[in-house]
This record gives structure tokens, sequence and C-alpha cells, in this order.
């Protein structure tokens, strides 16, 4: 709280506002126990022991020492920046993406390189991978050539067999119908000898004999 | 008795003030409240619309409001400059 | 009955020089030029040839979030050259808008008037200055007639662009900077405040409640760690759109 001192002077009625010491919020404050005086007084009386107040800054108004140094720091800082600070670390950045760039380049060379290697590679591998291909063909042409040379060798020897087992069965067959011919005919010639008691003659009794064996098997 | 008028009017000078700082600001706060409001939300909706040009819409967008705000700021001025 | 007593706001300005004219604000912006100064020289020394790590990570990281995110859509390549420029801004407001925040030192130099009006006041010189180095007088023509305006508007056009242009630009840096970084550390202060006489206040029923905007109180300080990046982003921003834009009007 403030107390209020009002003195008459010359001019009229004057009010000195004085805070006292030891008022509660004020005692934080420095400037306890000093007068404040309002805007347009003009005390002629001062108070007894008491300094005008420092009522602290305008809060709008600028002040000059703190815009004087705040103009040294910020043009110091500045300058600082534009001739020493700022290059140097432009310098190294631009080094530092000059070396990123360089090593990016050579990496893409590199890869160009590895990716030709590799398609040499790739057409070497063809190569072998055609040449192996031929070759599995003209093996797989020899050996089916062979196998049907040797397929037609083994039908060709399957039917000469076959043509000689047929030829033999045929001539035991022959032999065995001549002589069961045979035999048949000496039991005819027998058997009219013993009925007739002349031997028959052997031709006309091989002839009957022939005649009834076809039609036998004829039958 | 005198001096106690003049303490009293120098008391209504102060109140009347103070309660005229607080008008001033309230007043000139309102038109870049909705200045503002009015900026943020079209941006927000310009890039939502258009994603890849985020980054002009925002810069564009705090300049809008760098210029909106100054005048809430010169009536915050004026409230200060009222109130003492 | 609650007794909050707010101060005026010129109290919680208040700092008492540390030697004759050597304030708090002035510890801060000397700080901020020195932290970046050695943040920068750090970062230099360091081993550029490999992946950057550490303080010098951060220094590259804020190097192409300068040229990548403030120079590039603003001015286009031709602009790199501001980059030491916009960098030591971005990086000086940054610095000075962080002890906000920062425990016991609680102030951001920027929440005064001067420091942002003199690196506005920089910003107006020196796009003044680019305007006229790249195109001569013709800057004062095609700043205050645009074209493509019929002749009689004139009248009315370029008193409106000499006051945007050429008024209204630095004064509105230098106010909206200020202002913000002001208007945070007033929302901290009231906060602090209430939470300390809620607790303190001698009722054991509010002690409770004074939770609440101490949660508020934490919440706001991390809201101005973003406000501290986004005024830094958008001052340096605005100077690369003035500067950008006197280098070359037809943007």
């Amino acid at each position: 709280m403030l107390r209020a001192v009002v003195t008459y002077g010359s001019q009229g009625p004057e009010v000195l506002l004085v805070a006292a010491e030891g008022e509660e919020g004020y005692s934080e404050y420095t400037f306890a126990d000093c007068a404040i005086i309002p805007d347009g007084e003009s005390p002629s009386t001062k108070i007894e022991g008491l300094e005008e107040c420092d009522e602290g800054p305008s809060p709008i108004m600028p002040e000059a020492k703190e815009f004087f140094w705040g103009a040294g720091s910020f043009v110091l800082f500045a300058l600082l920046m534009r001739f020493f600070l700022y290059p140097r670390l432009r310098r190294s950045m631009d080094a530092r993406e000059a070396a990123i760039q360089e090593a990016h380049a050579s990496a893409e060379a590199e890869r160009d390189a590895a990716k030709g290697e590799v398609s040499a590679y790739e057409s070497a591998l063809a190569e072998v991978r055609a040449e192996a291909a031929a070759r599995i063909d003209a093996a797989r042409a020899t050996v089916e050539a062979e196998r049907t040379t040797r397929l037609a060798e083994a039908n060709e020897a399957i039917s000469a067999r076959r043509a000689a087992a047929v030829a033999d069965v045929d001539a035991a067959h022959d032999a065995a119908r001549a002589q069961v011919g045979t035999a048949v005919a000496t039991v005819a010639s027998r058997a009219v000898e013993l009925a007739t008691g002349r031997a028959p003659d052997p031709n006309s009794v091989s002839r009957v004999v022939d005649e009834l064996m076809n039609s036998g098997v004829a039958q | 008795m005198e001096a106690f008028t003049i303490l009293a009017q120098e008391a209504d000078k102060a109140a009347a003030a103070a309660s005229s700082a607080g008008f001033a600001y309230g007043l000139a706060a309102i038109g870049p409240g909705i200045g503002i409001g009015y900026l943020v939300g079209k941006s927000v909706e310009a890039m939502a619309r258009q994603p890849e040009a985020a980054g002009m819409v925002r810069t564009t967008m705090f300049l809008g409001i760098a210029f909106t705000e100054a005048l809430a700021l010169i009536g915050f001025v004026v409230f200060i400059l009222i109130g003492l | 009955m609650l007794a909050l007593e707010f101060p005026p706001i010129n109290e919680i300005l208040r700092w008492q020089d540390v030697f004759p004219s050597f304030n708090k604000i002035a510890i801060i912006a000397v700080a901020a030029a020195l932290i970046g100064t050695l943040i920068f020289l750090i970062a230099g020394n360091a081993d550029g040839s490999k992946a950057p790590r550490g303080v010098r990570n951060l220094a590259e990281a804020i190097v192409e979030f300068i040229e990548g995110q403030i120079i590039m859509p603003t001015m286009g390549r031709d602009g790199l050259g501001w980059t030491p420029f916009l960098l030591s801004i971005f990086s000086f407001i940054y610095l000075c808008n962080v002890p906000g925040i920062i425990p016991i030192i609680q102030m951001p130099a920027t929440a005064r008037m001067a420091i942002p009006l003199f690196l506005s006041l920089l910003v107006w010189i020196v796009f003044i200055g680019v305007g006229f180095k790249h195109q001569g007088l013709g800057y004062l023509k095609s700043s205050l007639f645009p074209p493509g305006v019929p002749a009689a508007l004139y009248i009315l056009v370029t008193p409106i662009e000499f006051i945007s242009t050429f008024l209204v630009r630095p004064f509105s840096l230098t106010v909206r900077l200020f202002a913000n970084m002001l208007a945070g550390h007033i929302l901290l202060v009231t906060f602090a405040l209430l939470t300390e006489s809620l607790v303190q206040g001698g009722n054991i029923a509010l002690v409770p409640v004074g939770i609440l905007p101490f949660f508020m109180l934490v919440f706001l300080t991390a809201f101005e760690v973003l406000v501290a990046f986004l005024q830094a982003y958008i001052f340096t921003i605005l100077a690369a759109v003035y500067i950008g834009g006197a280098a070359h009007p037809e943007h």
C-alpha cells in the first residue's frame, strides 16, 4: 500500500505517494522508502529522508543502454558469423558434401563395373550352358541312334530265330508226318498182305495213305 | 477533505484506465482471432488436399499469421500504454 | 478473501544495473552473442568430414533450416548469400528469447523494446539499401508506384504503399517480437503469482486449488519454448521476404 502525503505548496495541493518500509508486497522491491511523484507534479518540498522513486523502466520505451548493449553484441556476432564462423562451417559442409558426392559417383562407377562383370559372367555362363545343351543333345542323338540300331538288330535276331524255329517246327512236323505216313503205309501194306496174301503195290499204298492223311488233316 | 477528493479522482482515473485498457485489448483480439482461425483452417484444408505442397503452404501460413497477429499485438501495446 | 496483488508491469521488467548501464537485458544479449559464437565455433572446430554429431549437428541443422525453410521459399537461390546475416538474426533472437523460460533467469531479452527495435531498424536499413543497390532510384518507383494501377489511383495507393513499406514494416517487426515475448513473460508472472498466493495464502483449503495454476504455468512454459522459436522464425522469414522483395520487385 502507498501512503499519501499531501502538502500545500505555492501552486495548490501537491500529492506525494510514499511506500513505507516493511509493507507487505514491497519488501522484495528495492525501492521501498522512496517517494513516487505522479506525472505532471513537481513537489516544491522534498520529504525528509526520501529520494525520488526509481519507478522501473517504461515497458514500451526502449532504453538506450539496452539498445546499445544489444546492438553491440549483435553486430559483433553478425560480423563474426559473416567473416569467420559461417564460412568455416560452410566450407567443411561443402567439403563433406563434395566428398559424399564423389563417394556416390565412385560407388556408382563401381556398381556399373560390377554390373558389367556380372553381365560378362552371365554371357559366359549362357555360352557354356548352350554348349552343354548342344553336347547333351548330341549325346542324346548318338544314344538314340545306337538304341535304334540295337533295337533293329535285336528285332532282326528275334525274327531270324523265330523263322528258324518255325522252319524247325515245320521240318519236325513234316518229318513226323513222313514217319507217320511210312508207319501207316507199312501197317496198311502188312494188313493188306495179311488179308490178301500178297504184297500190295507200295506206291499205291503210300498214295492212298497220303490221300487219307491229307483229308484227315483237312477234316 | 480536498486532498481526499484529489486522491479519489486519481483512483477513479486509474480504475477507468484499467478497464478501458482491458476493453481495448479485448476488442483488438477479436479480429485477429477470427482471421487466424480462418487462415489456419484454410491452410490445413490446402495441405490435406495437396500434401506435396505442404511446405509452401506452411511458410505462407506463417507469414499470414505474422501479419494478422500484428493487429492483436498492437492492441496489446495499447493495453500497456493505457494501463500505465 | 484472496489477497492477490499484481505488480505494475514496469516492476516485473525492472532490473538493477550490475555495473552502471549494464543490466540483466544487456547480460542476456551479450550471453546470447557469446553462446551463439561458441556453438558455431565448436561446430566449426569439429571434424567436418564425418557425419555431424552433437553441437556440430545442431549448427548444421540451423544452417540447413535457414537455407531450406527461410531463404529458398522466399528469396530463391539468389538469396543464399544472405545466409550468415539471417543465421545470426535467427540465432540471436532465439538465444535472447529462450532465457524467458530458463529458471532463475526467467527474462526474455526481447521482451524489452530495445533489441527488437535495433534488429528491425537494421533489417529496415538493409532492405532499403538492397532495394537501392539492385534497382537504383527505380526502387522508389517500383515500391511507391506499383505497376498495373490506374494513374488516378496513385493519389490513394502511393501514400498507403509508403506507409506500409517504410513505416509499418519496421514498426510491426519490432512490436510483433517485443509484444509476443512481453505477453508471454506477463502470462508466466501471472500464473506464478497466482500459484504462490494460493499455496502460501495461509488458507489450507486453497492449497490444492493452487495446483491448477501451477499446471497452467508448466504448460505455458512449454508453450513459450514454441513461441521463442516461432518468433525467431517469423522475424527471420519476414526479414528474408523484405530483402527478397527489395532485390526483385516482381516477386
